[in-house]
């Protein structure tokens, strides 16, 4: 009986969050400070409540702390209903609120006299001592607040929170009032005790470094009224934690960037919403939307989107279109998947990884009808690494082996070829990426600064990223994609399946006007123009000496031997959306264990591939239209592939499933 | 050098360095004094002055300044005595005023209905001016002249009387301070206490009065002050032994040298007074900056 | 930690050592500042030398304590140095002067006045012979510049902090110093609207070429702004510990230099220099 109840807690949440909703009510109606929060926190597990000031953090953490109630919904502590306030759930308030007429020993004594009654004085006059100690208080221990700096009062806060033992601490923007330096200070402080002690805690805070380094998850509140989550992320960095470890992590500025980003993003909204300009869906003939938000990551191959928009053949089309410049290959999944961009320049696994709701996301189905590009990828080691004598897989192997830690690498995003066609090239040489390697994902431009800081030994990425590091002589390209599957797919045009379903015939306009482009890209004399156009501050921002190269120029690999790679940026070929490739994708994405492999995977691909609009639009364009093929895929070490027998390559540990997640399959 | 040698080097000197550190201090308020006191001798140096100069004050007063506590019997007393006698008075309207304006204030400070019930009467009796109570004082206590209670507690309607007018004017500062101290209590405060879970009693003494202590003293501080006027206009119209009568008696003796002097002994008393409950405030009151 | 040597020309390097072959404008010149206390004397400030050119944005960064706010104050004339002294344009500062502005923390306006007369006040002090109309057309010039134009008639206490800010910005820069001081400006406020003063102080720099020398605490403030970062070491005896070029070009857009590869490595190198070469003792904060 009472093993079976242990067993029952142990499945319950530590603290649950259920469906929160907290409403004021004013004057004017009612105002919905917190809408629809669900959460779960685990014991142990340090969360923290990001988002900008009115967002609702505040009122959430009352609630939690009983101070407050929620209007819907409510909080359940191991099991326990939350009602009321009590010293379990100890609360660290900004301005650390301690009690002005007792002294620092004082202070932390009402509450340990109050919380342990039981105990003797002798008992509770060592838990005080105890935690002087443990903020490193011992010289101020008789002094009253006043007499002691901001840093110190915050500490006799933590300190008297943590006297009590709660099975929860609740703090609220904690540093909020410290300056910058100091609150860093009192971060690492705060951090070790929450180490030592394996606390539960949930923090609010804004300040991002300081949500990275204390924090398991992040969960990013939107703006309010009716401020909700609007993305999780989880901090997987290793602990202990040390602040400048931590910041030469390879992931540290890829997440520091999701966080800032989402923050802007906040930010504009609130721009927007005050200027009332929430976009509207415009229409005008035949084009059911003709104000278009496309996402582009600043990369030598974005020139069909560039040139469509510079060109005028958005226009030409009938599209009024913002080119957005995004931060990393997530933001664009993001943005595509809450609708915030129509559409989108992706890597060639996205539209698969969106669909089928890689990483624990929710599924939703997105559609392809173009091949924006082919091949355009090299791999770079470190300088060092070329020191070291490594110049091609083999004695890569050598040095990996040698190591006395695992080498990290960096990719752009887990569906994108980078990673797969890198994954696949280490694996021709027997390292086996998931084991002797680590691959991390970095955004493009924070490659070359990790590869500087030594935080990875090389990357696999897009120009004009592999052709800085070795123009600065920081790296050396080992191989490019030629050398592993010439002619691969690399970037495609995505849109969402309901999108593409509403509005058909903006999405033959957008494909047309991208395909038009990409014809004009591929030709060699008009290379020469299109550089000077993606290399503005508005599109790559870079220095056209780093994009030329394989763009229009010889290929530099930085050993002096330089490549006339006729085919290294391929835009025009065959553009369809080719099932082939995509099942390729897909396969070896359940090969890396990002998916399992779904076996309705022709229905997956039936729903996602659109030749027919590719199609329409190639023959308006008179275009010749690439043949529907189905023969094997032979890459570039001679593997090949067989469309039919997909699952051939498959290590026999892959998961196999049916997809059911995308309702509009079922 | 240490700073220990700094110290043992200078320690002879240190009296007068301290003297020489406070001279800054003493030397302005002299010399206005003694500019002040120039001005009145010449103002008042003809042969018919409304008031006497400062000299004649002095030789005519001169018991009054070298003797405070001298007793002739009746009201022939030392000024020292005559203040001790009102300084009683001021000590039990006051004492009064404390117990009573504290009490209340945080009963209706806590109490949001009972503060909208009796905020605008108390607003209203605040403002009347001590000299105004006395008649009223005087008409009720005149009715108990000769009640039992009254012989028991060994006290006469005309004291009490004096006392009320000081209690009454005293009051309200402590009262409405104490009630908007109470009001104010911050709400990070309350929510330690709720979170701790503390009782209510703790609540009461170890939150709610030391977070209002700097509004009550505040207001003690008004209250010491204003009793002080009060004993002044109560005793000039009562008689008896006490500072304002004595001022009182002799400006009606034409006694002015004597009347100037008491006045001084006032305002030195009235100054004292605050000073000691600034110094207790000081001394309990712990505030956030 | 690898440190950023970038061997790439580029022209915002290059502007930087075009000033450098130009004066001196503002020259700190082994500065040190001693306050005498009863235990004896205390060494707040030593050895501080510092060169700043005209048209230079300087932005120095350490912890509280270390005497960065003493240092400012002594350039802008509230307190004299112990030893050692300060020229601007090869003058000595004694006392505060027009020429160098200070914007503080607390905005310091005030109350009684709207934010037309605050700055308005400055102006009348510091261009006596013009007329009104002529002082009244550089306020409404400035402040329009801080985007305050209908917020003009507003006393302080009806602003927000941020446009308080603005308020004291507009005051500075409308008298024309030859250097303006910043003590913290931001330090007080949120972070969308400190992140927008950001932006704006770095337009309006562009624009009116003025000299700064800004005090921070906010290692992403001073990335973004600067061109040299000084970063003291703890007090006491605090002195210049390192002094970090950014190579940014300009005008820099916040987004844009998070895309640089040098900015990752110029801000781990600030952190190690706070956090771990230069981190606060536990008493010391």
């Amino acid at each position: 009986m009472t093993y079976d109840s242990c067993a029952l807690q142990n499945e319950l949440p530590f603290l649950e969050i259920d469906h929160v909703d907290r409403i004021f009510p004013t004057k004017e109606g009612d105002y919905i400070a917190v809408e629809d929060v669900d959460l779960k926190v685990n014991k142990g597990e340090f969360v923290t409540l990001i988002g900008h000031s009115g967002c609702g953090k505040s009122t959430l953490l009352n609630i939690i702390a009983g101070l407050d109630r929620a209007t819907n919904g409510g909080i359940i502590l191991e099991g326990k209903e939350v009602k009321s306030p009590g010293p379990d759930r100890m609360m660290v308030f900004q301005n650390h609120s301690l009690l002005p007429w007792l002294t620092v020993k004082q202070n932390i004594a009402l509450a340990v006299n109050r919380v342990f009654k039981h105990k003797s004085k002798k008992e509770r006059n060592q838990i005080v001592e105890e935690h002087i100690d443990l903020v490193s208080l011992r010289p101020a221990a008789d002094k009253f607040p006043r007499e002691i700096s901001g840093g110190m009062k915050q500490r006799v806060g933590i300190a008297r929170a943590l006297s009590i033992r709660p099975k929860l601490l609740l703090l609220d923007e904690p540093f909020g009032a410290l300056d910058a330096l100091t609150r860093g200070r009192l971060q690492e402080q705060l951090m070790k005790i929450c180490e030592d002690h394996a606390l539960s805690v949930v923090m609010i805070t804004h300040d991002v470094d300081e949500a990275l380094l204390l924090s398991d998850r992040i969960v990013m509140l939107t703006n309010g009224p009716s401020a909700h989550i609007g993305q999780i992320l989880d901090v997987d960095l290793p602990r202990p934690r040390h602040r400048m470890e931590i910041v030469n992590n390879p992931s540290y500025y890829r997440m520091r960037g999701e966080l800032i980003e989402f923050l802007n993003r906040q930010k504009k909204d609130k721009v927007q919403k005050a200027k009332r300009n929430v976009e509207a869906v415009v229409s005008r003939g035949k084009i059911e939307k003709v104000n278009l938000n496309i996402g582009f990551i600043p990369l030598t191959d974005c020139a069909p989107l560039v040139i469509a928009q510079e060109k005028g053949l958005f226009a030409k089309y009938g599209l009024e279109v913002t080119l957005s410049r995004e931060k990393s290959w997530g933001a664009i999944a993001d943005g595509v998947r809450e609708g915030r961009l129509d559409a989108a320049q992706m890597v060639t696994g996205m539209p698969l990884a969106i669909t089928l709701g890689m990483e624990k996301k929710e599924p939703v189905a997105i559609v392809t009808s173009l091949t924006l590009s082919r091949n355009g990828n090299a791999i770079t080691i470190a300088k060092s690494v070329w020191d070291a004598g490594v110049r091609d897989l083999v004695s890569l192997k050598t040095y990996i082996q040698a190591q006395d830690h695992r080498p990290t690498f960096g990719m752009v995003h887990p569906a994108s070829m980078h990673n797969l066609l890198l994954r696949h090239w280490l694996a021709n040489a027997g390292i086996d990426s998931q084991t002797e390697v680590d691959v991390v994902v970095i955004p493009p431009a924070q490659m070359v600064s990790n590869l500087i800081s030594s935080n990875i030994i090389g990357f696999s990425v897009g120009e004009p990223w592999n052709s800085r590091s070795v123009h600065e002589g920081l790296g050396y390209i080992i191989a490019t994609d030629l050398d592993i599957w010439n002619g691969h797919p690399e970037k495609v045009l995505g849109v969402r399946a309901d999108w593409a379903k509403e509005y058909p015939n903006t999405h033959l306009a957008l494909t047309k006007a991208l395909l038009e482009a990409c014809a004009y890209c591929q030709p060699e004399q008009n290379r020469e123009e299109i550089l000077g156009i993606i290399c503005q501050p508005a599109y790559l921002n870079a220095q056209s000496i780093y994009v030329r190269c394989g763009f229009n120029s010889p290929y530099r690999k930085g050993s002096g031997e330089n490549l006339y790679l006729k085919d290294f940026n391929i835009f025009l070929g065959d553009n369809s959306p080719n099932r082939s490739e995509h099942l390729w994708v897909m396969a070896q994405m359940a090969r890396w264990n990002l998916i399992p492999f779904p076996s309705n995977y022709d229905q997956i691909l039936d729903r996602m591939l659109d030749p027919k609009t590719y199609i329409r639009a190639s023959e308006d364009l008179n275009l010749p239209v690439a043949p529907v093929s189905l023969a094997p895929i032979v890459l570039a070490d001679g593997e090949i592939f067989d469309p039919s027998a997909p699952m051939a390559g498959l290590p026999n540990s892959t998961e196999i499933r049916e997809f059911v997640g995308d309702r509009q399959l079922v | 050098m240490t700073s220990n040698n700094l110290l043992k080097q200078s320690s002879p000197n240190v009296v007068f360095e301290w003297l020489q550190g406070q001279f800054k201090f003493i030397v302005p308020p002299v010399l206005a004094l003694g500019s002040l006191l120039f001005i009145w001798q010449l103002l008042c140096g003809g042969e018919t002055p409304p008031l006497p100069p400062p000299t004649k004050v002095v030789t005519e007063a001169w018991k009054f300044i070298v003797d405070p506590f001298f007793d002739n019997g009746g009201t022939d007393k030392g000024l020292g005595r005559h203040i001790f006698e009102s300084l009683k008075r001021v000590g039990i309207g006051y004492s009064g005023s404390v117990v009573i304006g504290i009490s209340l204030g945080i009963l209706i400070g806590t109490n949001v209905l009972m503060y909208r019930a009796f905020d605008p009467i108390f607003q209203v009796l605040r403002t009347v001016p001590p000299l105004a109570w006395l008649p009223i004082s005087s008409a009720v206590f005149e009715s108990f002249k000769e009640s039992e209670v009254l012989r028991m507690l060994g006290t006469d309607a005309v004291e009490l009387s004096a006392v009320f007018v000081i209690f009454i004017t005293s009051v309200w500062p402590v009262l409405m301070n104490t009630a908007v101290g109470v009001q104010q209590v911050p709400q990070d405060y309350r929510n330690v206490a709720k979170v701790l879970r503390l009782s209510r009693f703790e609540y009461f003494t170890k939150i709610l009065v030391p977070s209002a202590a700097p509004y009550i003293f505040t207001g003690l501080r008004i209250a010491i002050g204003l009793s002080w006027l009060a004993i002044v206009a109560a005793e000039m119209l009562k008689g008896g032994v006490g500072i304002g009568f004595f001022i009182w008696d002799s400006y009606n003796s034409g006694k002015y040298s004597e009347m100037i002097v008491a006045l001084f002994y006032v305002g030195i008393v009235g100054l004292l007074l605050d000073k000691v409950v600034f110094y207790i405030s000081k001394f309990l009151v712990q505030t956030d900056s | 930690m690898q440190i950023v040597a970038s061997n790439t020309t580029n022209s915002s390097a290059q502007d930087l050592s075009d000033k450098r072959n130009e004066n001196p404008f503002l020259v700190i010149d082994n500065v040190s500042k001693v306050y005498p206390t009863r235990q004896g004397s205390f060494t707040v400030l030593e050895n501080i030398n510092l060169t700043v050119y005209e048209g230079e944005f300087v932005c120095v960064i350490g912890h509280s304590g270390c005497g960065k706010s003493t240092l400012l104050n002594m350039v802008a004339g509230f307190n004299k140095p112990t030893t050692g002294e300060i020229r601007l344009q090869n003058k000595l500062i004694t006392k505060p002067g027009p020429d160098r502005m200070v914007v503080f923390q607390n905005y310091s306006l005030l109350p009684w006045l709207t934010a037309f007369d605050n700055v308005m006040l400055a102006v009348k002090n510091v261009y006596p012979q013009n007329s009104k109309a002529q002082n009244r057309e550089i306020v409404k010039e400035h402040l329009e510049m801080v985007g305050l134009t209908a917020g003009a008639n507003k006393k302080p206490n009806q602003l927000s902090g941020g446009m308080r800010q603005r308020v004291s910005i507009a005051r500075a820069l409308a008298i024309r110093p030859q250097v303006l001081i910043l003590d913290e400006p931001f330090g007080a406020l949120d972070i969308l609207t400190r992140e927008e003063l950001q932006e704006e102080l770095l337009k309006i720099w562009q624009e009116h070429q003025v000299t700064v020398l800004m005090i921070t605490h906010d290692i992403d403030e001073a990335v973004l702004l600067s061109d040299r970062i000084v970063m003291m070491t703890n007090g006491p005896k605090a002195t210049i510990g390192e002094i970090l070029e950014v190579p940014f070009p300009r005008p820099r857009d916040r987004a844009l230099i998070a895309e640089d590869p040098r900015y990752y490595g110029l801000r781990n190198q600030a952190l190690d220099f706070l956090f771990n070469r230069f981190a606060l003792s536990d008493d010391a904060y």
